[in-house]
């Protein structure tokens, strides 16, 4: 296929090719009605069918619509707290609320805001910038936004019933623990938030899969804007970074409902376990956040100075960097807990190494604006004033990685103004600044530019007044999350101006939703386009069905570059003019350097992810209020969803190829490697594989902190039986697997009944390898609650078990395909992605036995 | 250093709007005459009342964090009729109160306090401001 | 209504240290404000130069030289000075000269438990919410958690460091001279995290060495009627099931040791100062003055009960 697409494709433009030059994928006029056909399969549905929508100019903008709703609620819970503190020892709030409010300020701007307007933003701009019609997996994104929605807004309501967590936002045992906080509010924060980072993760494989595969074709990796790199590191920190604290959730809540002594002291765990896993996750949380920001800015300088990015590979090796920096530090949160010295230097070193990266980008933005010549335009004001915050909010981080200094203001006013100048400056400028720089894609008008300078002054000035003098309350000795403060201490004055700056901010906050009532006027079919005379894809004249033809990259900036561009892809004189198929298509090239591998049919509207994710939400909500049948049901209907908008993927490889261009066809599916949902399955196994790793860290964690009492001596270990038995099962069942991943290229020519045998022998045969494992440890008397050794023994089984339970779903489907006919060697993409699966969850089950059996044994316990 | 000034200097700015709106409540011109008590200075009776800890037992206007419900709130005590419901409110009697309440009534909760004369007169100034 | 922000004389704050641990961290911290401010000048100063300055500077400015300049080299420069000279100092701070005190100190919810340690390891003295100290000798503390994690930390004289459940840390600090320092609690430990403080009196040594001694002396019996009713009360209310009075038969463990309450300096750590008024306040009505702490508010006294008990109490010097 590849070889086509290289002729099919046009000249290299970089050099500006005179027009005339260009060999164009499609040849004028286009036939009467192609155009037709193309706005009627992608019309978006209109009025309760909104719900149903599904492409990611509809999902984009609800997305980022709902986590800014989330900032200004979490912004008015803030101006509560402000209001509380402006004095000292008032009396407005008491510390019941108080105490819940600084909780869910900081959970729902992290959680709630900051990780999912990003994500939103990819979701939005992604398909736009790659010049794809939608994402590779429109569902998925539809799912993941609807659950994210409703589980954000339960989590909220829970603050108007007094049930709102209150252990604050990382959320330390042993003060969650069920002895210190037995109401359900921490209940709240453990299944809410798990369940919100499912989410998440759930864009984030979205996104990358995106990214990697539905790019137009020519935009090989070194066209490939800054923003799609900064989101493709963003997704991939997502993936390694949020199994962490998904595990120190579950560990935490079956602390909490089953008493296994995971974090508890006396019975072998450790609470410093949790501050691992939480930071393991929390500080490249804070790039996650960042990085998607830095990415749009330097997709904003250029435009605003109308000039290509200065040193575009330092920028983009810079945000490699700081993705992988960002898993060296999380103890830089942990200074004060008592960690040796030598591991306090090196983290420190590592913190400071960040820097750098966050150097090279400052720097290079300063000299992309010199190079060119800037706009004063309110997102260009937004630029300049994230400059000066986020710098500022950089020395200060340098300043607290640095260990004694640390000791000092950790926990204190100065860290709450460091990450308030690093998330505002860092996250929030540069969102508002993409804001009115987007809009115009969006919108029918963009926004107002005379407000957008108010908005811009309220909020620079506001953001300096209330956080700037927070660094001087910190050193003048005032902790965070305190709810009141003795009036001899000085910190009255400092306080009261810190409120009054807070109420600047939401002044601003609120002149930009008056701009917003008074001019975004989205899904109207036309919008306000161009108005910067940016580089870029995105802005090319769209409609719903994004371009009318899918252009042919061939420099960072085509629009720059190709003068005619726009008025050619209107015309469809690049690929794919109209909707061969007659539905949603999108075209899939390769990684590195996006060469057309095939057609890939996209769902219209659906039903499926968002009932699905209302079940979902339903489900997490029934577990953490004790409603266990109705959340039971729940979940039941949930998977029923999600099965229902499987079924009608992948299709069949051997219908006809379809024409994207006069000398270009492509075939509708793919398997293996080229296969979007090989790289989709791959990146899942990457998330599962990240979370299984971190419960071994956790395990060999506790052994190392606590091993003389984690490990009673009397407990006598499994004999190596119950080692090799559940081995041979696992292992046996993989086999049985392969035989059905084999069988199915011979399909259809031969009988399927040996492949759906050896399927239904394999399923079986990896429970019975798990329920093996288990009793294995249940038969010596070992019990998850009598200490941490036990429990983490037990969890090992609780994961592969809650995986196995996804492996026999995905089993039983590929059974249902067989038997429906709908698998075969030219449609096997489920077969593929279970076997992948299949071999993997062996892999990770004799891991696990290893560390339960083997382990022991070396370390001469038992 | 230069930063750490600034914020004090923008601090100072605040203030100093915030000392001009607030109440000149705290001399003793609003106070009737028969209430007046000689080289009594309110605004010394307040920090006294701070530094002992009268909120502990009482709701005392003016001063923050003084909350306490063991006692009765001396909201308006300008205004009030009785001393511990008792003897009438006059100065000598209110000053001799603060400092020593049992010599005046011996069952009441109220301890006696290691209060000096200057600081009950300054105490007694100040709530009869409270009007 | 408010105090001007007097950092320099504060008794709780990181700028107005008052011993080697705190004055060497002021030191440091002077020194990279003094820095980091430059640097932002200089990156204000850039950007400005990029967007105003005449269009053969900018071209200067407008290259990938720049990136390298100013994103790589210069932070490789000056972080490597910054951790190699803060690493040092924090080194020196560790290995600090041999104490001459050892204290354990214990975070409970939401006050402190301190315990004056002999060379064994063995407890002398207890007491609570203050910590006593010579000035002038290094003290090395011992801190742990009865129930969730707290931090340790007097911002005037040194550092914070957590008390974990499970775990002892340990460190080493000093006063330059005699002075009140407050602390307070610096990791969220729930609902009063905010009225968890305490106060280090460092006194000149003879004087230290008569406090301990007086300290480890059990109550003094009480020298007026009044004290002795309030004993009597003090008993009879079942305040000995929580609280200890050392030479009484008041033996509780719950809540901080009452031996010597009367001779400090606040009360309900850090929450109250401390005198007979507010001993009577908090006896009162504990409950409302620092919701959800472990002790009741004893409001079925009598006027004279709740003086009497109060009056003991302070008297407990």
């Amino acid at each position: 296929m590849s070889e086509k697409t290289s002729e099919g494709g046009i000249a290299d433009t970089r050099k500006r090719a005179p027009t005339t030059e260009i060999e164009y994928p499609n040849s004028l006029p286009r036939p009467e009605g192609e155009l037709e056909q193309l706005q009627k399969v992608w019309e978006p549905p209109r009025g309760l069918r909104l719900f149903s929508a599904v492409n990611n100019n509809y999902v984009g903008v609800y997305y980022v619509g709902a986590s800014f709703l989330f900032f200004v609620l979490a912004g008015i819970l803030a101006l509560v707290i402000r209001t509380q503190l402006a004095m000292p020892e008032n009396a407005f709030i008491g510390h019941e609320l108080y105490n819940q409010l600084f909780t869910m300020h900081g959970t729902m701007m992290m959680f709630l805001f900051a990780v999912p307007a990003v994500e939103a933003m990819g979701v939005y701009l992604l398909p736009n910038m790659l010049g794809a019609r939608d994402l590779p997996f429109p569902r998925l994104s539809a799912y993941a936004f609807w659950a994210y929605f409703a589980g954000g807004l339960a989590f909220f309501c829970s603050i108007f019933f007094g049930l709102a967590p209150n252990g604050g936002w990382f959320m330390y045992p042993p003060l969650t623990s069920t002895e210190y906080s037995p109401g359900i509010n921490a209940d709240f924060w453990l299944l809410g938030i798990g369940f919100i980072e499912i989410s998440a993760i759930a864009g984030a494989i979205e996104i990358v899969v995106g990214i990697m595969k539905t790019r137009s074709p020519g935009m090989s990796l070194d066209k490939l804007p800054v923003y799609a790199w900064a989101m493709l590191v963003f997704a991939g920190m997502i993936i390694f970074g949020f199994p962490a604290i998904i595990l120190g959730t579950l560990l935490l809540e079956l602390e909490r409902a089953f008493d296994w002594p995971f974090f508890i002291a006396e019975r072998g765990g450790d609470p410093v376990l949790w501050q691992h896993l939480f930071w393991f996750f929390g500080h490249p949380e804070v790039y996650i956040i960042f990085l998607p920001a830095a990415g749009m800015v330097s997709m904003m300088v250029p435009t605003m100075a109308q000039t290509p990015l200065v040193a575009y590979r330092l920028v983009v090796l810079a945000i490699l960097a700081t993705g992988f920096l960002s898993f060296g530090l999380w103890v830089h949160h942990m200074y004060t807990t008592g960690i040796p010295s030598l591991s306090l230097s090196f983290f420190s070193a590592a913190s400071m190494a960040v820097a750098i990266p966050s150097g090279i980008q400052v720097f290079a933005w300063i000299a992309t604006l010199a190079a060119g010549k800037i706009q004063f335009k309110t997102p260009a004001l937004f630029i300049l004033g994230f400059l000066f915050i986020f710098t500022l909010g950089g020395l200060t981080g340098v300043m607290v990685a640095l260990v004694p200094f640390d000791w000092q203001v950790h926990d204190t006013y100065f860290v709450v103004a460091h990450f308030h100048y690093v998330l505002i400056g860092g996250m929030v400028f540069p969102l508002f600044a993409a804001v009115y720089y987007w809009i115009p894609l969006a919108s029918e008008r963009p926004l107002s530019e005379r407000i957008g300078k108010w908005v811009f002054w309220l909020l620079f000035i506001g953001v300096n007044v209330t956080f700037f003098t927070m660094h001087i309350t910190g050193l003048a000795g005032m902790p965070r999350r305190v709810y009141t403060y003795p009036q001899n201490l000085s910190w009255g004055a400092l306080n009261m101006v810190s409120t009054v700056g807070s109420y600047m901010i939401a002044a601003g906050v609120l002149l930009f939703l008056i701009d917003l009532a008074r001019n975004f006027r989205p899904f109207t079919g036309n919008n306000a386009g161009d108005v910067w005379k940016a580089g870029t894809l995105e802005w090319l004249p769209s409609g719903n069905y994004q371009t009318r033809s899918i252009p042919h990259v061939a420099s960072r900036e085509p629009l720059w570059d190709q003068p005619t561009l726009a008025e050619d892809v209107v015309a469809g004189r690049y690929y794919l003019p109209g909707a061969p198929t007659g539905g949603r298509e999108t075209i899939i090239t390769s990684p590195i350097d996006a060469r057309p591998q095939y057609l890939l049919k996209l769902p219209g509207p659906s039903w499926a992810p968002f009932l699905g994710a209302l079940f979902t939400a339903a489900f997490f909500m029934g577990l953490t209020i004790k409603l266990y049948i109705a959340s039971l049901a729940c979940g039941v209907l949930a998977i029923a969803m999600i099965l229902w908008w499987m079924w009608d993927t992948n299709p069949d490889t051997a219908d006809h190829p379809v024409r994207v261009g006069d000398k270009l066809e492509l075939p509708i599916n793919a398997a293996g490697p080229a296969s979007h949902s090989w790289w989709g399955t791959v990146t899942l196994i990457l998330v599962g594989a990240t979370l299984f790793t971190c419960l071994v860290f956790s395990y060999l964690y506790l052994w190392l902190v606590n091993g003389e009492i984690w490990l009673p001596s009397q407990q006598e270990l499994p004999t190596l039986l119950w080692y090799a038995l559940p081995a041979g099962l696992y292992l046996a069942s993989s086999a049985a697997m392969a035989f059905v991943f084999r069988h199915a290229g011979k399909l259809p020519g031969s009988n399927a009944w040996p492949l759906r045998l050896a399927l239904v022998l394999a399923i079986p045969l990896m429970i019975a390898g798990l329920g093996a494992s288990i009793y294995g440890q249940w038969q010596t008397g070992l019990s998850p609650t009598q200490s941490s050794y036990g429990a983490v023994v037990y969890m090992l089984n609780v994961i592969q078990g809650i995986y196995v339970f996804a492996l026999v779903l995905m089993g039983s489907f590929v059974l249902m395909r067989s038997l429906t006919g709908r698998l075969s060697a030219s449609r096997r993409a489920s077969v593929d992605n279970t076997t992948l699966f299949w071999h993997y969850m062996t892999a990770q089950g004799l891991i696990g036995l290893s560390l339960a059996h083997i382990f022991p044994r070396l370390v001469g316990m038992g | 250093m230069t930063a750490c000034w600034h914020g004090a200097i923008i601090a100072r700015g605040v203030l100093l709007a915030a000392m001009v709106l607030a109440v000149a409540a705290c001399q003793q011109e609003g106070v009737p005459a028969e209430h007046r008590i000689v080289d009594g200075d309110p605004e010394r009776g307040r920090a006294a009342i701070v530094a002992i800890g009268c909120g502990a037992c009482h709701h005392v206007p003016g001063v923050r964090g003084a909350h306490g419900v063991v006692g009765p709130s001396l909201d308006a005590f300008g205004h009030r009729k009785l001393i511990g419901g008792v003897m009438p409110n006059e100065p000598t009697i209110l000053v001799q109160w603060v400092q020593d309440a049992p010599s005046l009534i011996p069952e009441t909760g109220m301890p006696d306090l290691p209060l000096s004369q200057a600081q009950a007169r300054d105490i007694a100034a100040y709530l009869y401001t409270l009007r | 209504m408010w105090d001007w922000p007097d950092l320099g004389d504060g008794i709780q704050s990181v700028l107005a240290p008052a011993g080697p641990h705190a004055g060497w961290v002021a030191h440091l911290s002077w020194l990279i404000f003094i820095g980091g401010g430059l640097i932002l000048l200089l990156v204000v100063i850039m950007t400005t130069l990029a967007i105003f300055a005449p269009d053969r500077w900018r071209k200067g400015i407008g290259q990938r030289r720049t990136v390298i300049i100013g994103g790589i080299a210069f932070p490789l420069v000056t972080l490597t000075a910054m951790l190699v000279y803060g690493l040092g100092g924090s080194a020196a701070l560790v290995s600090s000269p041999a104490a001459a005190l050892r204290i354990e100190v214990v975070g409970e919810q939401w006050w402190w438990r301190v315990h004056y340690l002999d060379e064994t390891g063995a407890i002398r003295l207890v007491t609570a919410n203050e910590i006593r100290i010579p000035a002038g000798l290094p003290i090395q503390f011992d801190l742990k958690s009865a129930d969730v994690i707290h931090s340790f930390w007097v911002p005037s004289l040194a550092g914070k460091l957590d008390m974990i459940p499970g775990r002892v840390n340990s460190y080493r600090f000093a006063a330059d001279e005699a002075g009140v320092y407050r602390g307070q609690c610096a990791e969220y430990c729930g609902a009063q995290h905010a009225l968890m403080a305490f106060y280090v009196v460092a006194m000149e040594q003879d004087e230290f060495e008569q406090w301990y001694a007086d300290q480890v002396q059990p109550a003094a019996e009480p020298d007026l009627p009044q004290f002795e009713a309030g004993r009597e009360l003090f008993l009879t209310n079942g305040c000995g099931a929580c609280h200890t009075v050392r030479g009484t038969p008041a033996d509780g463990v719950i809540g901080p040791d009452l031996t010597h309450v009367g001779s400090r300096v606040s009360l309900a750590a850090g929450t109250l100062p401390n005198n007979v008024g507010t001993l009577a306040g908090w006896i009162a009505s504990a409950q409302h003055l620092k919701p959800d702490n472990k002790m009741p508010s004893f409001d079925n006294l009598e006027g004279t009960e709740l003086r009497a008990i109060a009056g003991y109490l302070e008297n407990l010097k």
